[in-house]
Formats: structure tokens, sequence, C-alpha cells
């Protein structure tokens, strides 16, 4: 099993039927995103092919239903091994039979149960994620096979069907799909064809969570030790075909060819219908039902898929209580490691061009302000400024808690209007009325030539070009976590080669200089127009960091981000 | 911070003067108890005499608004000063109250 929280993401436009949703998955342990309709579900995923294991889709919904996201899932490579949970609220027949044949994995009807919530989204994410572990294993085998022409193989456990299914996935083009295709096949015919365990008995077994250990069991029999399942392999120029022949007394495989209505509301046996769908241009089973052809045509120039990074960040850390006398120095050290560290922004400049630097002065030894920066492809890079209210102690913890929470909403990472508002309503949950946070949050897209951006309460952005004249952008929106459907308006400014682009806290317009005199906006524009070339954060405060009182009143960030 | 509140027509004025900064909770607090414990529906927070006020002052003026929210008070922002104005501006606080400008 994979050690990371299992991801959804729950798109409905009803807040009370997401807030529902929500809240059991994240009780059961689940990692959740929400959209409130198709698009913006779609914009998420778009955007990172990668990060879900599981979709829960509502079909009615504005702008786009549900019906047409699932269609474009199933229509894109990247997203259509994705299971995805449709809920309706008329469980009507053909409702669910549009659904089913477009290659939904379930469907739950509204009012939801709770139990069959988890137990679906469950049964979903681990077929999920035993796929993705049949794909891991996809990349790691050898290419022998390609060599293949015919031949014949034999296995008798679920573990060779696997590693069979896996080399012979390596020889065919769309192995990724293949695998996934001949694994259920194969696995049909252990558990149905040799060990005779029936379609009510799986549910049965999968129910009690013992079918692993039932096909173990009846694999150690008399019966069970002598049963094969025999492949054969035939590649032709434009086909490869399987036959897959089992030693059991034959399955009813009629039903089990499309996913029907009444059994899209079972735990089980869409393995066939999947395959078809998945992998086969074609399925046929002999009359009897203990073998099943299936083939496959060969297309020309059909391989190579990217699997989008999404990188989760380590949550907070837990210490043990040191002396008192060092407690303070070893959480601002803590504090510090929550910065991006000098390799993270030398690699950002060699894979990017992009040079960021900052500074970042506490006014105690804690502070309350983070910035951070996050790569989200070759072209599209995060970068953010926050700051929360007060100082010290108590807004340094809410920094560990701010941390924590923007590694949990990489998904949205590209889209900064709703990453604001989910880490808006996430911090709502958390903080005490009276606390709240102010954050920039933008997207340096280099392959717009942009900086998107939204802004809760923050000085605004500043961008000088590499002539000298500086623009700038608006940092008003309402401060995060004051009210769980806040909402942010994405802005942009125009990047431009040699241009440096400009984020900071309100400490550096708001600490005044041993003369009472503070900078304010107007001042930092002058700050960035007089420093010219200027682009390390360091370089271009010079002359203010010469005449700011110490020690400062206000923690203070500056963030320079160069372009190349 | 300076305050004093003044009972007005239409309800308890707080009328608040000099800066408005973290230190100043805790009398911020006070001054919050002794206005809502007018019980008028409306009360008024008066900042023209406030040449200043810093992110936490924003933090202050929420807490007020919540417990005005809890006993059922509509809170009203009175002639904030330019610099204020500025703030109140940039975290949409008239979203959140209704700010009688100056």
């Amino acid at each position: 099993m994979s050690t990371a929280a299992a991801r959804a993401l729950v798109v409905d436009d009803e807040r009370m039927n997401r807030e529902v949703i929500v809240a059991n998955l994240r009780v059961a342990g689940f990692e959740t995103v929400t959209a409130e309709d198709g698009l913006q579900a779609w914009e998420i995923l778009d955007a990172h092919p990668g990060a879900f294991d599981v979709i829960l889709l509502d079909r009615r919904m504005p702008r786009m239903d549900g019906m047409e996201l699932l269609r474009k899932l199933k229509d894109d490579q990247r997203l259509d091994h994705v299971p995805v949970i449709m809920q309706t609220a008329y469980a009507e027949t053909e409702d669910v039979t549009a659904g089913i044949k477009a290659g939904a994995y379930y469907y739950l009807a509204k009012p939801l149960d709770r139990r069959l919530l988890l137990s679906v989204t469950e049964a979903a994410i681990a077929d999920h994620q035993r796929r993705q572990r049949l794909l891991d294993d996809l990349d790691k085998r050898t290419t022998a096979m390609l060599l293949l022409e015919s031949g014949t193989f034999r296995f008798r456990t679920l573990d060779e069907g696997h590693t069979l299914a896996v080399a012979l996935a390596r020889s065919c083009p769309q192995a990724r799909h293949l695998v996934a295709g001949l694994s259920e096949l194969f696995t049909n015919a252990v558990e149905h064809g040799n060990l005779g365990i029936g379609y009510a008995e799986k549910a049965l077994l999968l129910e009690n969570r013992r079918w692993r250990q039932e096909v173990e069991a009846r694999l150690d029999t008399p019966e069970g030790r002598a049963r094969m399942v025999e492949v054969q392999v035939t590649r032709q120029p434009e086909s490869v075909t399987f036959v897959i022949s089992d030693q059991g007394n034959g399955f009813d495989w009629r039903g089990f060819g499309q996913i029907s209505p009444e059994r899209a509301f079972a735990p089980h046996g869409r393995g066939i219908a999947l395959a078809r769908t998945l992998a086969f241009d074609h399925l046929h089973y002999n009359e009897r039902g203990n073998q099943v052809t299936a083939t496959i045509h060969i297309a020309a120039g059909s391989d190579g898929e990217d699997r989008a990074a999404c990188s989760v960040a380590p949550s907070l850390l837990a210490a043990t209580a040191p002396p008192a006398s060092e407690e303070m120095q070893l959480a601002r050290a803590m504090q510090m490691e929550l910065l991006p560290q000098p390799k993270v922004l030398d690699d950002l400049l060699r894979r990017s061009g992009l040079r960021v630097s900052a500074h970042f002065e506490t006014s105690s030894s804690l502070g309350g302000d983070l910035w951070g920066v996050q790569v989200i492809d070759p072209y599209r890079t995060g970068l953010w400024v926050a700051d929360f209210s007060g100082h010290g102690l108590v807004a340094a913890l809410n920094v560990f808690r701010l941390h924590a929470l923007i590694a949990q909403c990489t998904p949205v990472a590209d889209m900064p209007a709703a990453f604001l508002a989910e880490i808006s309503r996430r911090l709502a949950e958390l903080l005490p009325v009276g606390q709240y946070a102010t954050m920039t949050y933008g997207v340096v897209d280099q392959s717009r030539g942009r900086f998107r951006y939204a802004a809760a309460a923050m000085p605004p952005p500043l961008l000088r070009h590499a002539d000298g004249t500086v623009e700038k952008g608006d940092g008003a929106g309402l401060p995060l976590g004051l009210s769980p459907r806040a909402t942010y308006a994405e802005r942009d400014l125009p990047l431009s080669s040699g241009g440096l682009l400009f984020l900071s806290s309100d400490g550096l317009a708001d600490n005044p200089d041993h003369d009472g005199v503070k900078l304010g906006n107007a001042g930092i524009k002058a700050l960035i127009e007089q420093a010219r070339s200027e682009s390390l954060a360091d370089a271009v405060l010079a002359p203010f960091l010469a005449r700011v009182a110490r020690p400062l009143r206000d923690d203070l960030t500056a963030v320079c981000c160069r372009l190349p | 911070m300076k305050y004093r509140i003044v009972d007005e027509e239409n309800g308890p004025a707080l009328v608040l003067s000099d800066q408005l900064l973290f230190d100043h909770r805790d009398v911020f607090d006070t001054a919050i108890d002794k206005l809502l414990a007018r019980k008028q529906p409306r009360v008024v927070v008066d900042m023209a005499g406030l040449s200043y006020m810093d992110s936490a002052g924003l933090g202050m003026l929420l807490t007020l608004r919540d417990r005005a929210d809890r006993a059922a008070v509509a809170v009203t922002l009175r002639s904030p000063s330019p610099e204020v104005t500025e703030l109140l501006d940039l975290a949409c606080f008239d979203s959140l109250f209704t700010i009688e400008r100056a």
C-alpha cells in the first residue's frame, strides 16, 4: 500500500453536499479537494492529472455537468483510469446506464449512505492503486518481450498472473491500459475460473475482508494446485491476440461484459467491463465461459504518456521538549526550515531560469511571515508571501499550520484564486476570531508570459520591466481565515524578459526608520526603481535595511524573482 | 490608542484616537465589553481621530464584529482617515462592515 493518504476530488455545486462528503472522507483518512462545478473540476484535473485517486462527481451542475466532465475524463489518456463515482438524486435506470456507459465506476444514490460512500470509495481507490502498482512495475521490466512473435504461458496464482500481465503488456503499444485489462482477465481466470469463487461469494468475501485469504486457501487445495491458466499470445502485423483459458467449469460471462445498472451498486464485478473499455478492441468468451479471446489493434505511433508530478511536502515536525533554554532557538531553527532552502532555489534557477531571492527578518525570535516557491511544471512556478496577524509565538504557530495547509493545496497550485479560497476555507476551521492571514499567491507562468496571482490584503505585487518602469498590481482581498466561503479574484501582470517581480509583506511598508518615517507603498515603488538592475532581495532592500529602526516592529519579508 | 464611549442619538459610539496597534488588544477588549454592555441594537466605531492602524487592528475589529454578531448588534465604522481607509479597502472590509466614509 502507498503510505500517502489517498486523495479524492469532490465535485458538487451544493455546498452542504460537498461538506458532508468531505467530512466523511476526512474522518476516514482521505485527503480531499473540492470543486463547485464540472468546469472548475476540469481545470484542477487538467493541471494535475496525477494528483487524484478517485473523483466523486455530482450529476447535475451549472457550467459543466457531471456527464460532460466524465466524458472529458474518459477522452483524456492522463485521466481515463481515475475511478469516478457518480452521485445522483434520481437514480433512474437510464440515468445510471448513461453514466455507466460513459465509464463511471459506481453510482451512489442521494441521499448518501455514509457507510456505502466509504466502502465504495475505498474499493475504487484500492482498484486504482493496484492499477498504479501494475504501471509502476511495467516501467521496470525489460523490453525483451517486444521480440515476442507467439508463445504460450501458464500460471496458477494471482501473483504469477500479475507478473505475466506486466511482461505481456510490455510487448504491446498502449501498455498502460493493456496491463490493467490483462490483469483483470487473469484474475478472473484464477478466482472465478479455477477456484470457482462465484460472484455473490466474492461480494461477501470482500465485505468481510477475507477475499485474499480465501483465494490463498483455495490455491492450496489439491484442485487449486492442479489447475492452471493458459495464455496463448499471437502477434500479427496489425493486431495482438491473447487467448486465456482456465480449467474451471466456466462462468456466466453474459452479464459481465458491460456494467449493468443493477451491478453499478455492487462493490465489485466491473473488472471485465473495465478491461474491455480500457484495454481491448475486442473481447470474446467461448460458450462455456472458461476461455476468453482478447484482441488489440496496433496503431502506429501510440506511446509515451507522462505522469505529472505532484509534490507533497512533509507535514509538521514533531519534537520532544528540550530544555527550556534551547526551546526558542530550536523553534526558530524549525521556522527557518520552512523557508525554501538554497538548493531548491539553485535548482529552480537551473531549470527555469528564475532567480528567486528573499529577505526574511522577524521582529522577535519567532515570526508570523512565510514565503515559498514551488515548481508546478517546467513553465509554471508558484510563488507566495504570507503574513499572519500579530507576531511572536502565536503567529509563528499559525505559520506552521499554514505551511502544512499549503502543502495540502498543491492540486490547485496553478489556480491562484482557488488556491487562496481553499487556504481561507481551511484556516477558517482552525483559527480563532481575530486571527487571520494575508497572502499573495501567484504563478509565474513562463509559457504565457504572465504573473497570474490572487491576493488577500497584501501590499501590491510590483513588476520592474527591463526598461526600468515599475508596474503595480493590486493586493486587495479579504484576509484568509475569516470566512469559509471567501472568494478571490485572479489578476495578472505581464512578464517581460529581464524583468523583476517583487512581493513583500506589510513589514516593508510599515516598519519606521530612526526618524519614525515609514516607507509606505510609494516608497517601495521608489526603492525598486532606484535599485536599477539589482535583482537580489538584499541588494534591492539595502537602502531601507540601512535605515530601518531595530528591533523591527513587524516581521518583514520581501521576495524577488528575476525573469530570464 | 485612547478611547471614549459617547452615547449618541442612534446608539453608543466608540471614539478612537491616536494609533490602534498590536499592543492595544487588552484595552480594545475592555472597550468592546463596555460598548456591548449598552445593549443597543447599533454601535458605531468612530475612527476619525485614529491616525494609524496596523494589521492587528483589523483583527481587533473582527473580534468586535464577531461579538456584536452574536449579540445581534450592527456595527458601523465611521470616518476612517485616508491611511486607515487604505488598509480597510485592502482587506475588503466593506464586505464585512458598514463603512461611513468621511
